[in-house]
């Protein structure tokens, strides 16, 4: 039976699932009816979002939010759990290339709040830790570390340093004075070669001197050791290139799918679900071979609704390139409800989307990858793959949006809307999003109104 | 030419002897002046990098990358001017060799900025009698601690800064016997914001240790110059990064090794944490500084406008009350 595409509320997802379950829907261990989250996890802000109806989005939110008790259920398989933290992307390629052991971002409890419309209490019990709302809501980490309701405590906790944000490494530093040991590793700030110096390509057409991604690479080697001593078997570069290429279908599936959708004339899925897939692939989620699986599903279903002309928002919204991660998902449904859609998006881990090289010695590639990382270069660089794939993606207007507290958003906004400006000539606003924007709608829906009617505009002159 | 540097972790004997003046801004007069044009979230004392930057035409700047706030406003700066912008890479970690190769690079990397900015190439002989001399000033100014007011004491520390001279005043006030010794530990504490030592005093109490980024913290103790001759850029790499005390290290344990050594010898009854706005590294250390030292501490925010408001004075007054 072929459905339109449509977005669903949670109660609309309850028949949606009955009658998906009579027609003979397989699951897979973690399936079920979205509605449980909120009973098992309190996830209540599940309860206003939208969401895609297709199978492959069920899939997708199920796998998203059983991650902690996968990793439970992991953790008390018998594999090592490692917490890796902020550098999105380089290290969960090397956990998961040892057999029985699964990486997860601790950073991922920022959601917590939004998801648990801060019933949770992570953020006042951050404060009482000493860690106030002038901080970014991955503040969350820090209590769900401590009272451990939400995901298993690690066996290992590593986490880059250097050219990362202050947020960040001020709240993993206090974690670690509370006790949990950190194994640092250093992350220069990346910087164009200087005249002379042996230069070297990264993935996102980027270049640094050999030397950095020398340092990384022996950076790298460090973890590495570490890694392998939890596994009780050295990590050998055979079986890091193994996991590159695993991560490297992943990372395929995620392109594929990211075209798809993004170069579309109308959107086949909508943008809150292609946030989560895109989310996938930084550590996959803890589990890397279902990533493939739900991705490979997303990618079908939205081939198929591209080739049968069928799109969740109409050809005729505004397309608009999104910038930085929202703390409140609901965000990306309000996008759409006021006539844009997403083309296109760096969520602060571009390099997590790019091919790791195959040809190279593994941690060679690896160290490579991790220091294209948008982050730990210069917000120029950053603005100039932005304006690249605004280019590609044909958007029509650019939303920057900030991150309550992140220390990296007090200027980057500025120069990333001044770059695109002068390239492109696209309008562009920056906006701030809690982790719960129910209060600020109408803030935030005149700025993201006046955007689109601003792109609107530009269309008929 | 002159070179001005934002950070104490820049190694100014290298820039000496390349034939330049460095210059701390901290003592600069016109340094953090005025109101500043501050967007949400911008630490006050990078902008005012930024702004002194680009007041000074003809003058190199040198900003770090010890934190988010300074990395970005070296973007924002080599942005329009590339050419007289340098960003020296701090590694934050200390514990494994990568730190010191990252160092040495960095160092070498600032001389030939340097020598394209009219700076020559450094004398072995030469460097060594800069570190040298350099070395001696600090420990003069490390002996002078107790013979100052908080205030002189600021002054003649950003002053070794700005010029690499020690001026020891000429009439070192008696300490108050019964003022309550207190530390001041933080960021940047700049010449327009002293009023604050000024403050705390008037209020009853005199600061023993200054711990700002400015302050006792900035100055390195001797370096060893055996190699000197022989590797006079890995002596300069080694001497900074062995002795870097800051809180954007990780772990960041030399800091709080570094304080508590002092905290306790001086008998500091309580500490002023001195936080930029914006300044994530420092505010979220006022709870591990509480429980570490068991001392009480009062958090305050530097802000953009020279001299205590009100609200501060009283805070202040009313935190040194605490200990009659």
């Amino acid at each position: 039976m072929n459905i339109a595409p449509r977005k669903l509320s949670l109660a609309e997802w309850d028949d949606r699932y009955a009658q998906l379950t009579r027609a003979g829907l397989k699951e897979p261990a973690y399936g079920g009816p979205l509605r449980r989250h909120i009973a098992r996890e309190s996830d209540l802000r599940l309860q206003h979002l939208h969401f895609d109806n297709s199978p492959a989005a069920l899939r997708l939110w199920n796998f998203l939010l059983t991650e902690n008790e996968r990793l439970h259920q992991a953790r008390a398989g018998g594999d090592k759990i490692v917490g890796t933290m902020k550098d999105l992307g380089t290290v969960p390629v090397m956990a998961y290339s040892l057999p029985g052991v699964r990486a997860f971002y601790p950073d991922g409890a920022w959601w917590t709040p939004c998801l648990m419309e801060c019933s949770d209490h992570l953020l006042q019990q951050a404060e009482a830790l000493g860690i106030d709302a002038s901080f970014c809501p991955v503040r969350a980490m820090l209590p769900a570390f401590l009272n451990g309701e939400h995901f298993p405590r690690p066996d290992l906790l590593i986490c880059s340093t250097g050219a990362v944000c202050d947020d960040f490494s001020a709240i993993a530093q206090r974690l670690e004075t509370l006790g949990h040991s950190i194994l640092w590793w250093e992350m220069p700030r990346r910087r164009q070669p200087d005249p002379g110096e042996v230069s070297c390509a990264l993935p996102g057409n980027l270049f640094a001197p050999q030397v950095q991604v020398d340092w990384v690479r022996e950076e790298l080697q460090r973890v590495a050791q570490s890694l392998g001593e939890l596994a009780g078997q050295p990590l050998d570069d055979q079986m890091l290139a193994d996991g590159i290429q695993k991560a490297n279908e992943v990372r395929r599936r995620l392109q594929a799918l990211r075209t798809t959708v993004y170069s579309a004339p109308g959107a086949p899925l909508p943008a809150l679900e292609m946030l989560v897939a895109e989310m996938l692939a930084i550590h996959f989620c803890s589990d890397r071979g279902e990533t493939v699986a739900v991705l490979g599903e997303l990618l079908a279903e939205a081939e198929k609704r591209v080739q049968q002309k069928q799109f969740i928002i109409g050809a005729d919204a505004v397309r608009i390139f999104w910038v930085n991660p929202v703390a409140d998902l609901r965000a990306m449904n309000l996008l759409e409800d006021w006539g844009g859609r997403v083309c296109g998006s760096d969520y602060m881990f571009t390099h997590a989307l790019d091919l790791i090289p195959e040809s190279l010695p593994p941690l060679e590639a690896l160290a490579r990858t991790a220091l294209a990382d948008p982050m730990v270069g210069s917000t120029t660089e950053r603005a100039a793959r932005i304006v690249r794939e605004c280019r590609d993606f044909r958007a029509e207007a650019v939303v920057v949006s900030r991150i309550p507290g992140a220390s990296h958003c007090a200027r980057e906004g500025a120069i990333i809307r001044e770059a695109v400006q002068k390239a492109l000539g696209l309008p562009t606003i920056e906006l701030e999003i809690p982790p719960v924007c129910d209060a600020m709608l109408l803030t935030l829906g005149s700025r993201v109104q006046a955007l689109i009617e601003t792109a609107r505009a530009r269309r008929k002159s | 030419m002159k070179v001005f540097y934002s950070s104490p972790w820049v190694p100014v004997e290298w820039i000496e002897a390349h034939g330049l003046q460095p210059r701390g801004v901290w003592f600069a007069e016109d340094f953090g002046c005025g109101a500043l044009s501050l967007s949400a979230g911008v630490c006050a004392f990078s902008e005012a990098v930024l702004r002194f930057a680009e007041m000074h035409h003809d003058s190199a700047v040198i900003f770090t990358t010890a934190c988010d706030q300074m990395r970005r406003s070296f973007d924002a700066f080599a942005g329009s001017q590339p050419d007289r912008a340098f960003l020296f890479n701090l590694p934050a970690t200390w514990q494994s060799p990568v730190a010191l190769r990252i160092f040495r690079t960095e160092v070498e990397r600032l001389g030939r900025f340097l020598q394209a900015h009219g700076g020559r190439a450094p004398a072995t002989e030469d460097l060594a009698q800069i570190i040298e001399r350099r070395s001696q000033a600090r420990k003069q100014l490390l002996e002078l601690a107790p013979r100052c007011s908080s205030r002189q004491y600021a002054e003649t520390i950003a002053r070794f800064h700005w010029d690499g001279s020690v001026r020891v005043p000429d009439h070192p006030p008696a300490p108050a016997s019964r003022a309550i010794p207190l530390a001041i530990v933080g960021g940047p504490l700049t010449a327009s914001q002293w009023g604050l030592l000024d403050l705390i005093e008037a209020a009853g109490a005199r600061i023993v240790l200054n711990a700002t980024e400015s302050g006792e913290r900035s100055l390195l103790p001797a370096f060893r110059l055996e190699n000197v001759s022989d590797d006079p850029l890995g002596a300069v790499a080694r001497g900074y990064c062995e002795n870097c005390v800051d809180v954007f290290q990780r772990p960041n344990t030399r800091l709080y090794s570094w304080l508590g050594e002092r905290l306790t010898a001086r008998g500091v009854r309580g500490i002023v944490l001195w936080v930029h706005t914006g300044c994530d590294l420092w505010r979220a250390e006022a709870q591990t500084v509480r429980e570490t030292f068991r001392l009480p501490v009062l958090l305050l925010e530097a802000d953009a406008v020279p001299g205590g408001s009100p609200r501060e004075t009283g805070r202040l007054q009313a935190f040194v009350e605490t200990f009659k």
